[in-house]
């Protein structure tokens, strides 16, 4: 193991030895309030450009490398979605975007995949980068379901073209927060979520592919999990979640908090994910033995059995923080197809416990044999072996003989620890609703117009209200 | 007997997704054509005009075939076939060719030419040919010209709107009629067929849309200047209109079906706002209470989108631009309440029910828009009739035969 110290002769040349060889550009306006973030929370010092055509996002951003592209075009009103608009102001803005990919290894890329600016500009880019040799990642997000088929039709052609020349592209997808809470209040606050984890994915980034430390990782293990798809169907294919605690807290607790991400919400993703990597950066009291620690916890609690890289790095800034981010990857083509993956997270399932109230002690009377505790003491069920009790059986008491009571003080409505959550696992298959029936067509060739199936019914798809 | 001086029958067949029907006709001696009967089956297992189940469809012909032998006492041994179906694709395509350096006179050899050509010309992937319809022929100096022959040009250059389907499809059908041992003399894209019924000379030379609204799909054909430059098939039409009452309403296919054709209507009418319609029971069906309200919207969305669908793929076509013509609606699902109204106020131009041009014979099917395709392609069975060479001698007495061994079905 290679320790840097800041101790020795040699301390103020440390951050020399590898100078920061990772670019991070925000292309449009998403790309523009991710840098943002960046600014704002992440590391200073980090090596951020911003462009887009639209004049009122380069005014309000606070990066410094902020450059507005396409004045004499567009005069600073953006493209509109207009893809031929924003290749032609790249061609104008030819030697501008030349400059900026000179003098780096790594460029990461961050835009929205429905917007033309972003879009073009990251095509253009990845061409100019191909010539001085360095290596392009490119972070997007797909637009919201509900932003309408036009601008999903032009995010998942901009996934193509992107994959045809980046050398990995990490796709996320909005659409995994339209259940939370958050962006159920405000739709602003969920693009403000979605822009902080792609902040969050550039810096694991930057991390993993320059920032030297206690494990090491490389650009071929991204590039690994994230470019092996040019020319397929795969759309999205990365999961992040990002927490940050205290060099005192409890591994058990930063990994519990992890997992609760948003993007994690959905239990289906698991079905579909197969890689993992982990970015953990702290200060210098940050030993191996507590990265394997953390590592240990977080793969014993992913509800998935699957291959984790670790990389662990020191940052003085970190204030005696500790930074964990874990980008989850799907590598395999699912045969049901990713693309037809339910977005959408669906609800969680709640535990039997979690339902109702403890049954009543009446009720338990019966089957126990030992005698009952105090009513003064709160009871808690178990079984008697095994030792990992799986919450769903509790409450249900479907082998009455089995069941002890166990005297402990213990709180009234049953608390399930984090493991027990993640480790949920639903007896019975679930019952998957079917797409809608097509009635009298359901023999026939479907008749699509426009990524709209012209036999389901039209009131149904336009949404308009039925009186039975 | 057929050695004898022979009535020039001509039989039309479309094989809808509402219902089969056959239509027989006779071509007189001065060119006119009369109507002898037409025989209907209803459809089963075809859904867009596509064939599902084969042997049922097959059954459908047949009976629809054996109708029309009944009710005109003829022998049918071969018949014209309207084509159609959602996979149909049409395009504009031209080509030129040499005529001479000096300006040599243009014969009908560089007319066979050219329509070589054009058959010669790529289509997609498993797609075949079924019309190439001739736009016009543009000389050197662009002058546009239908009949070119005995001008002096350099070179002359054809227009044509070509028209191919899947072929393994448009074999389906063909081969469902095949092995009824009933030949296939030609066949003809339905909307084309149908703008023969309803359209005048003058009414294509002023430019005219014709749409028409069948069981399962609607098609529709653009003329200007008499040629026609631009058609397309959307598989959507009446049978959504009922699959989606079904769907809303949550009743039975025929109550839905019975509800369109009755009560439903595509224009919202405030004053019925609060209006009911009682939709009688049955013995597996309690009597119902329907909001006309909901019975409106759904029809009235559904024939809306399908306009808008249809005036979009216009608006892509060059021709539109200089569209000053009227849009002719006709076909089965035209007659409902409302249509027109509707139309009028999608498409940007003058919009009106089409009428069958007048022809004699039996006039009990005159006034049903759902047979349009059908006469219409008895017109155009009659003018390719007229446009094939007489067969004289030997030939004639093949033809005779041929027709006499096939209706014996043994050929």
């Amino acid at each position: 193991m290679i320790e840097f110290t800041q101790d020795g002769p040699f301390a103020e040349k440390v951050d020399h030895l590898f100078p920061d060889r990772v670019r991070i550009i925000g292309l449009g306006q998403t790309g523009a309030a991710v840098c943002d973030q960046l600014v704002l929370h992440g590391r200073p010092g980090q090596d951020l450009w911003v462009f887009d055509s639209d004049q009122l996002t380069i005014e309000g951003s606070v990066v410094p490398n902020r450059h507005l592209l396409g004045g004499k075009l567009v005069r600073g009103l953006g493209c509109n979605g207009d893809i031929e608009l924003a290749r032609e102001i790249v061609v104008q803005e030819e030697n501008q975007l030349a400059h900026v990919v000179r003098g780096c290894d790594f460029l990461v890329l961050v835009l929205g995949l429905a917007g033309a600016t972003g879009v073009a500009l990251a095509e253009r880019l990845i061409e100019l980068t191909r010539e001085t040799g360095a290596k392009v990642i490119v972070v997007g997000v797909q637009p919201f379901g509900f932003e309408g088929w036009e601008r999903r039709e032009k995010s998942i052609e901009a996934i193509a073209s992107l994959r045809q020349e980046a050398d990995s592209v990490l796709i996320l997808s909005h659409d995994r927060l339209a259940e939370h809470p958050t962006t159920k209040k405000n739709i602003r606050h969920g693009f403000h979520l979605m822009h902080g984890l792609m902040a969050k994915t550039a810096q694991a980034l930057a991390q993993i592919v320059c920032k030297r430390g206690l494990i090491q990782l490389s650009f071929a293990d991204v590039r690994s999990l994230y470019g092996r798809y040019a020319g397929s169907e795969v759309l999205e294919n990365c999961w992040v979640a990002h927490v940050e605690g205290d060099m005192r807290d409890c591994p058990e607790d930063l990994v519990a908090e992890l997992l609760e991400g948003p993007l994690l919400a959905d239990e289906a993703i698991w079905k579909q994910v197969d890689h993992a990597v982990v970015a953990v950066s702290g200060t210098r009291h940050l030993g191996l033995s507590d990265v394997q620690e953390m590592v240990s916890v977080l793969k014993d609690r992913l509800p998935a059995n699957i291959p984790i890289a670790t990389s662990a790095s020191l940052d003085e800034e970190n204030h005696d923080k500790v930074r964990m981010s874990v980008l989850l990857a799907m590598t395999a083509p699912v045969t049901a197809g990713a693309a037809d993956m339910p977005v959408a997270p669906t609800k969680k399932n709640r535990p039997i416990a979690e339902t109702g109230p403890m049954p009543a002690k009446g009720e338990l009377e019966a089957p126990i044999a030992q005698p009952l505790p105090q009513p003064s003491q709160a009871t808690r069920l178990v079984k008697a072996k095994p030792a990992l009790v799986p919450v769903e059986n509790l409450a249900v008491a479907e082998e009455p003989e089995a069941l002890t009571l166990e005297a402990e003080p213990v709180d009234q409505t049953p608390k399930m620890s984090a493991r027990a959550k993640k480790r949920f696992v639903a007896k019975q298959e679930e019952m998957q609703f079917e797409s809608a029936t097509r009635g009298r067509f359901e023999k026939t060739h479907e008749t699509m117009y426009r990524g709209e199936n012209l036999d389901q019914p039209t009131f149904r798809r336009r949404g308009l209200k039925i009186k039975v | 007997m057929f050695w004898g001086k022979s009535r020039n029958i001509i039989v039309a067949l479309e094989v809808g997704s509402t219902k089969v029907a056959a239509a027989v006709g006779e071509i007189r001696p001065d060119g006119t054509l009369a109507l002898l009967g037409i025989g209907e089956a209803a459809s089963g297992q075809i859904r867009k005009c596509e064939i599902v189940d084969f042997e049922v469809a097959q059954g459908c012909v047949r009976d629809a075939l054996a109708e029309a032998e009944q009710k005109t006492d003829m022998v049918i041994a071969e018949v014209y076939l309207a084509i159609s179906g959602a996979h149909v694709r049409s395009s504009n395509t031209r080509v030129t060719t040499l005529v001479g350096n000096d300006g040599d006179e243009i014969t009908a050899e560089h007319l066979q030419e050219l329509q070589d050509m054009a058959t010669a010309q790529p289509l997609p992937t498993d797609h075949a040919i079924v019309h190439h319809l001739l736009q016009h022929y543009v000389l050197d100096d662009a002058t546009k010209t239908d009949n070119p022959i005995g001008l002096a040009s350099k070179q002359l250059t054809a227009h044509f709107h070509q028209v191919y389907g899947l072929a393994t499809r448009l074999q389906t059908t063909i081969r469902c009629v095949k092995e009824l041992s009933i030949d296939v003399k030609n066949y003809a894209l339905s909307s084309y067929a149908t703008a023969q019924a309803v359209l005048t000379r003058n009414q294509k030379q002023l430019g005219a849309v014709v749409i028409n609204l069948g069981g399962g799909i609607s098609d529709y054909i653009a003329y200007q200047k008499g040629a026609v430059v631009h058609s397309g098939v959307l598989g959507v039409v009446g049978d959504h209109l009922t699959n989606d009452i079904v769907s809303g309403l949550k009743i039975p296919y025929a109550k839905a079906e019975f509800l369109k054709k009755s009560e439903g209507s595509v224009i919202l009418d405030p004053n019925e706002a609060d209006g009911r319609i009682t939709l009688p029971g049955a013995y597996n069906f309690e009597e119902r209470q329907i909001h006309r309200t909901s019975l409106n919207t759904i029809m009235q969305a559904r024939q809306a989108e399908i306009f808008e669908i249809i005036l979009e793929d216009l608006q892509n076509a060059p021709f539109w631009n200089d569209f000053s013509g009227t849009v002719y609606i006709t076909g089965g699902a035209s007659q409902v309440k409302g249509l027109i109204e509707l139309a009028s106020h999608i498409f940007p131009c003058a919009v009106e029910l089409a009428h069958q041009s007048p022809f004699d014979g039996d006039q009990n099917y005159g006034r049903r828009p759902d047979l349009s395709t059908l006469l219409g392609l008895l017109q155009y069975a009659r003018q390719a009739e007229m446009e094939l060479p007489s067969a004289r001698g030997f030939a004639r007495v093949g033809q005779s035969l041929r027709k006499a061994l096939a209706s014996m079905k043994l050929i």
